[in-house]
């Protein structure tokens, strides 16, 4: 491996960017082709309802009906998931108000809407469960018949009651987060083409596209090598779509129907019929002593996860393993617990349980840290995880967590200049700090390899044939870079074709923070493959023997020093029909012999990715408005490949956390609706966040990542929340234990507790 | 519902155009003419800047004007803004900044900069978080957005 | 695609011909009736009156002391006015905080004002300038105080047959401050959790010797507050009266509980706003008597 990069680290300018700029870039509700049907869904107006009568008659009497669909038209299996509990169209009953139900396919999307609207659903309503905490006490109505606690997860190490029996202070606290949406720009979308040699071709905006086909031939009845899925750009993912919902929805529709469907859902649909982040409540006692060492921590959680499991219990596994935080406890002991309500699900969403979960011990440290009189920065330094740590999950860390203390002192640098700040007349400014932890890689037991393929093109270029499609995040241009390091390649000369499951391998989800340094690996181990078939190439045609011919930089040397360019024998190799074509491919590590066996699937996580975030506020007191001013977001990448594109991570990042902090609240409104649109629901707009946005990456390369890099795209969200509500406490007194922060809350708070610099809010959710 | 017929120029060409009436702007550029770069993400909301092109000059989103309010008017849209598709000194921009990620509020972006950028000329950092609040983006957080702006300002001075 | 038909207007003339019909609802930016059309919150059947090439609807000028506003000029032709600057800044800083450039470049004052939302932000303004619209239709046009045009949330008196016209009010005379002041809940394109405007005019002394406060988001329209007013009214402005005029206004207000905030906060902040935009009303008078 070159230690002098040359491309690894510099701000190389992806390559769709101008496709994008330009608006040539076409997201799959771009692709309108000639004679596509639409389809809309008719969906569930109620939480929870039997299904008593569907009537299609007047639908299909409509001008321009192609079909009206049900979940009995389904061929193959009606259900899917991890947890196949979820139907793809309601079968009976309807669990959340948003379900899809009834499938109407027609010329075009106004008649479809149409004789959507003529549909005749007769339901008879029941009794709904929507709070979690309810819908665990007998006799709550049941989502499923098996229970509503979807899943349970205990981790345990030390010995709890010795703990806090020794330590100095006890105390508890209850913290809740609310439901938030991913909200990418880019709606559900899907588009499905029947072909008369019963195969199907379905575009998808979709993280994990082969799941998505596996599951589209399930619900076909069909051979999974019948269903091609293909993705174009894909307009932001953040989680929300590891969702295979509307995809299979489409097949279904082109199917049945033998021709081509669109499907685009609104933004109304989005809100409710796809994952959101997880509302949680989370119960703290901790135990320290007087010093500020925490010496027990006893978690309880509970995760709202809505009508359907989607990765629900994935993400109650991996918040359970975060409640801890980035700190060392020996006694600690977490039990969490994902629920099944009557509410739009819950699933996958960027941080994955992380952000809950610092949210509660992010704001406990500050308030363990006022109780003893210790500042955040040094309670935090007594307690950090080390080099040599052992986790609640008893795993040992490694150099994963080199670089924490580091960042630690960065934000600790951070605080001490922004304090410095003075606050605009009338404000009162605060700085709060929160540290963050973020698993990578899917846990251990799952299989979490990802697979892809190089080809050295005849004219000497690289062609990444990659088994993931890019999100927007800027994946393929890390794989872009790395290949071409790998191989001493400019930039230019490595390329990517789209993504399509039949010519590409498996290359896995993308999620988990694991792409950079997943794809990254199989990028170089696929290079050594292609220098190696260059060198085998060589040797043949050359008749020289392949131990003295080297590779650098795209060209060949031979034994008499004479070098040839890589294209004189990739032209070579394709004319003969051989084209140097070679599987690169990466597994993320859960050694044996140092992952503890002792529990359930996904469970633990080896790698982790640490950071820091500082906010400084401007908070209005009279009024409860939070200005956050700026904002410091320190981060171990563990190297970085593309600068801009790392930036632009945690700059998105911190801004998604600042609208979980301050605006963002998919609730129920008092007409018994969700939020479902962007007037009511508030993302931070560019008047909304931070002008001093500051990124500090530290890089503590990982032994094993690709040149060092470990990964970023979720932890940069984690931390915003917990320095926001931190800091608001450092300027006005007031402790919000239950997110969002709203002017309302502030102001609840501050009409008894002004400068009283007392915990406050109380939680309600 | 009724049709009309409508008269406009579309990135520089005259157009007639027999159409139904009841249909915004939005969707006859992207049904009609192909033009998909303005693009749908609040549902006509009117929240989220995606859909921005420009009437007479202005920047507004397509997805509430309806067809028979450009009669007569000029509309200008992200595939029009360089007569040969190459590269406009505001996209150049964006891409040199880093400000595109997932793409997808771009096009919307990028319009509502040209708009800025033709009656201000050299907009203060307040000016242009003004400008672009219409715009919603998920991915970048704006502060390379803003950066694009401010690059696109210099150079477009430059070049005058 | 909308469910509705379109009918645009060539002249006022047509417009008052076509508004008979019952199902006529004019069509000016758009930025209220669309999405309210797709939100399927607006009764049916509709006719849309398209009366984008009414440009006669679109001016702001000054004769004998009054200005005229045309019922389609839009925020951003509004916020631009020198004359609006000069006359009446906080109707300025009240359109300017509509929405998006966007929205501005398409929203009418017209439309503002007919939409009749209790957090219409250019209406509180356009209360304390006592302004009056003038409603036309095809035999008659009449004249109405603002202040009795928006009857109800989303409710005005226009009859069936009527458009609003043009919106008129008084230069204010000298010695004269005004200001908006709206608190939302976030800063880019936020609706007005609470919005309040203010005009005060002093005598040579500095005492306030003519006084309007009003409120947008506090009532089911946007309102006057008459016991603010009195107690503003013949005194000398101090934090201490301000405050007692914010006192004075809740029996005025009558907020709800949304989504965006509850009644209780909306009266608090209604009366933090208040005193805030008293302060800044008297300091702008007060530049005006030196
Ligand atoms: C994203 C967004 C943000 C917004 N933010 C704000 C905000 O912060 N504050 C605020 O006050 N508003 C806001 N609005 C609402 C809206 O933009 C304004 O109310 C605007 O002024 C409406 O004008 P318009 O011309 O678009 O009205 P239209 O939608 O065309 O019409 C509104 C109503 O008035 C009637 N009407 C219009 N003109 C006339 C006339 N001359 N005579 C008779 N009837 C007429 C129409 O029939 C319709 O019923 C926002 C809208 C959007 C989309
Ligand atoms: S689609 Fe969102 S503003 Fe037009
Ligand atoms: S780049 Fe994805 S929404 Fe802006």
């Amino acid at each position: 491996m070159t230690t002098n990069t040359s491309v690894i680290g510099k701000p190389e300018i992806r390559k769709d960017a101008a496709f994008k700029a330009t608006g040539k870039a076409q997201y799959t509700a771009d692709l309108q082709p000639e004679h596509a049907a639409y389809a809309v869904l008719v969906r569930s107006p109620h939480h929870h309802a039997d299904i008593l009568s569907i009537d299609k008659t007047l639908a299909l009497q409509q001008p321009g009906v192609i079909a009206v669909i049900t979940a009995e038209d389904i061929p193959g299996l009606k259900t899917f998931g991890l947890i196949p509990d979820q139907p793809a169209l309601a079968i009976n009953v309807v669990r959340h108000i948003g379900e899809p139900v009834v499938l109407v396919v027609a010329a075009d999307k106004a008649s479809a809407q149409s004789a959507a609207s003529k549909v005749v659903v007769e339901y008879k309503k029941l009794n709904a469960v929507l709070d979690p905490i309810e819908a665990l006490i007998d006799p709550s109505p049941l989502v499923h018949p098996a229970g509503n606690l979807l899943a349970q997860f205990n981790v345990e190490s030390g010995d709890l009651d010795s703990g806090f029996s020794k330590a100095d202070i006890v105390f508890e606290e209850t913290f809740t987060t609310q439901r938030v949406a991913p909200a990418y720009m880019e709606m559900e979308t899907s588009l499905a083409s029947y072909h008369p040699d019963g195969t199907i071709s379905v575009w998808v905006s979709s993280q994990e596209p082969f799941i998505d086909r596996a599951r589209i031939a399930a619900a076909l009845n069909l051979e999974v090598e019948k269903v091609h899925v293909l993705s174009t750009v894909i307009g932001g993912a953040f989680g929300g779509k590891e969702d295979s919902s509307l995809a299979i929805i489409t097949a279904i529709a082109a199917w049945i129907t033998k021709g081509t469907v669109r499907m685009v859902n609104n933004r109304s649909e989005s809100f409710v019929a796809h994952p959101k982040r997880h509302p949680v409540k989370i119960h703290l006692k901790i135990g320290a002593m007087n010093d500020g060492t925490i010496i027990a921590l006893d978690g309880k959680v509970w995760l709202n996860t809505g009508a359907y499991a989607s990765y629900g219990p994935a993400v109650g596994s991996l918040l359970t393993e975060m409640v801890a935080g980035p700190y060392n406890i020996p006694n600690v002991t977490i039990e969490t617990k994902v629920i099944y309500t009557h509410t739009p699900y819950s699933g996958a969403m960027r941080g994955f349980g992380s952000p809950q979960a610092h949210f509660a011990i992010e704001s406990a440290m500050d308030m363990l840290a006022e109780r003893l009189n210790i500042d955040a920065v040094e309670i935090r330094r007594k307690n950090i995880l080390q080099t040599g740590d052992t986790l609640p999950t008893r795993v040992h860390l490694n150099e994963t967590a080199l670089g924490l203390e580091p960042i630690l002192q960065h934000a600790s640098a951070a605080v001490a200049r922004l304090r410095k700040v003075k606050a605009k007349p009338g404000k009162h400014s605060g700085v709060g700090l929160a540290l963050a932890m973020q698993s990578m890689g899917l846990g251990n037991g799952i299989p979490d390899n990802s697979n892809h393929r190089l080809e050295w093109l005849p004219d000497g270029r690289v062609l990444i044939h990659l088994g993931v499609p890019d999100l927007g995040q800027g994946l393929v241009t890390v794989a872009e870079q790395i290949t071409a390091e790998a191989l001493g390649l400019p930039f230019e000369q490595v390329v990517s074709s789209p993504f399509n499951t039949h010519t590409v391998l498996n290359g896995g989800v993308v999620c988990a923070s694991r792409m950079t340094y997943l794809v990254g690996n199989a990028m170089i181990a696929g290079a050594k493959h292609l220098i190696q078939e260059l060198i085998d190439q060589a040797a043949t045609l050359l008749n020289q023997p392949k131990d003295q011919i080297t590779y650098a930089c795209g060209r060949i040397t031979l034994p008499d020093g004479n070098t040839l360019s890589a294209s004189e024998f990739t032209s070579r190799a394709a004319e003969q029909g051989n084209p140097i074509l070679v599987e690169a491919s990466a597994c993320f590590p859960y050694p044996e012999a140092t992952t503890p066996q002792h529990l359930p699937i996904g469970l633990p996580h080896v790698k982790f990715l640490f950071g820091a975030q500082v906010a400084r506020v401007e908070v209005d007191a009279e009024l409860g408005i939070v200005e956050v001013t700026d904002l410091v977001a320190i981060h171990d990448p563990g190297k970085v490949i593309n600068r801009l594109g790392a930036e632009g991570q945690i700059e998105g990042g911190v801004v998604m956390g600042i609208g979980y902090a301050l605006y963002e609240d998919m609730s129920l409104k008092s007409n018994d609706q969700w939020i479902n649109c962007f007037t009511e629901y508030l993302l931070p707009t560019s008047l909304d966040v931070p002008i001093n946005l500051e990124v500090q990456m530290l890089e503590y390369p990982e032994g094993d990542g690709p040149y060092g890099a470990k990964g970023l795209a979720e932890i940069c969200t984690v931390p915003t929340a917990p320095a926001i509500t931190n800091a608001v406490y450092n300027a006005i007194g007031v402790r919000v234990k239950d997110l969002p922060i709203t002017p309302e809350k502030l102001y609840q708070a501050s009409q008894t507790h002004i400068g009283n610099h007392q915990d406050t809010t109380e939680s309600k959710r | 519902m009724n049709k009309l017929t409508v008269h406009f120029t579309l990135n520089q060409q005259s157009i007639r155009l027999e159409t139904l009436a009841a249909r915004s702007l939005l969707d006859v550029l992207r049904e009609d003419f192909a033009l998909t770069g303005a693009k749908d993400s609040c549902g006509g909301d009117g929240e989220c800047g995606a859909c921005t092109i420009l009437l007479d000059g202005e920047a507004v989103n397509a997805c509430l004007v309806l067809i028979s309010q450009v009669e007569g008017r000029h509309v200008l849209t992200i595939e029009g803004l360089t007569p040969d598709g190459s590269l406009h000194p505001i996209q150049n921009a964006y891409v040199q900044a880093g400000a595109i990620q997932c793409g997808y509020c771009t096009p919307g972006m990028v319009m509502a900069t040209k708009a800025l950028l033709d009656h201000t000329p050299q907009p203060d950092e307040t000016q242009i978080r003004e400008a672009l609040a219409g715009n919603l983006c998920r991915c970048t957080g704006y502060t390379k957005i803003v950066q694009a702006v401010q690059f696109a300002a210099t150079e477009l001075h430059h070049d005058n | 695609m909308f469910d509705c038909e379109v009918n645009v207007a060539k002249s006022c003339t047509e417009l008052t011909q076509i508004l008979i019909e019952p199902s006529a609802r004019i069509l000016a930016g758009g930025t209220d009736i669309l999405p309210g059309m797709r939100k399927n919150s607006i009764g049916k059947p509709i006719t849309l009156i398209d009366v984008s090439q009414l440009n006669e609807l679109s001016y702001i000028r000054e004769h004998e002391g009054q200005i005229d506003i045309g019922a389609l000029t839009t925020h951003s032709k509004l916020i631009t006015s020198p004359l609006l600057l000069q006359h009446a800044p906080a109707l300025i800083d009240a359109c300017a905080s509509i929405g998006s450039t966007q929205t501005r470049n398409r929203g009418t004052l017209g439309g503002n004002l007919c939409n009749a939302s209790p957090a219409a932000d250019s209406v509180p303004p356009l209360l304390c300038l006592e302004a009056v619209v003038t409603l036309s239709s095809h035999d008659n046009q009449r004249q109405v105080p603002l202040s009795d045009f928006i009857i109800g949330p989303g409710r005005t008196c226009l009859k069936q047959g009527e458009y609003l016209d043009h919106i008129t009010f008084a230069v204010p005379q000298k010695h004269t401050g005004t200001s908006f002041m709206k608190l939302g809940r976030r800063n880019g394109m936020s609706i007005a959790v609470v919005s309040t405007s203010v005009l005060l005019r002093l005598d040579q002394q500095g005492n306030i010797e003519y006084a309007r406060v009003a409120f947008g988001s506090a009532a089911p329209t946007p309102i006057c507050s008459h016991h603010a007013e009195a107690a503003l009214t013949g005194k000398t402005p101090s934090a201490q009266l301000f405050s007692e005029a914010a006192q004075a206004m809740r029996t005025d207000i009558n907020p709800i509980d949304d989504l965006r905030a509850s009644r209780e906060y909306r009266l608090h902040s209604a009366g933090v706003l208040l005193q805030r935009a008293l302060q800044t009303a008297w300091h702008q008078a007060e530049m005006d008597l030196r």
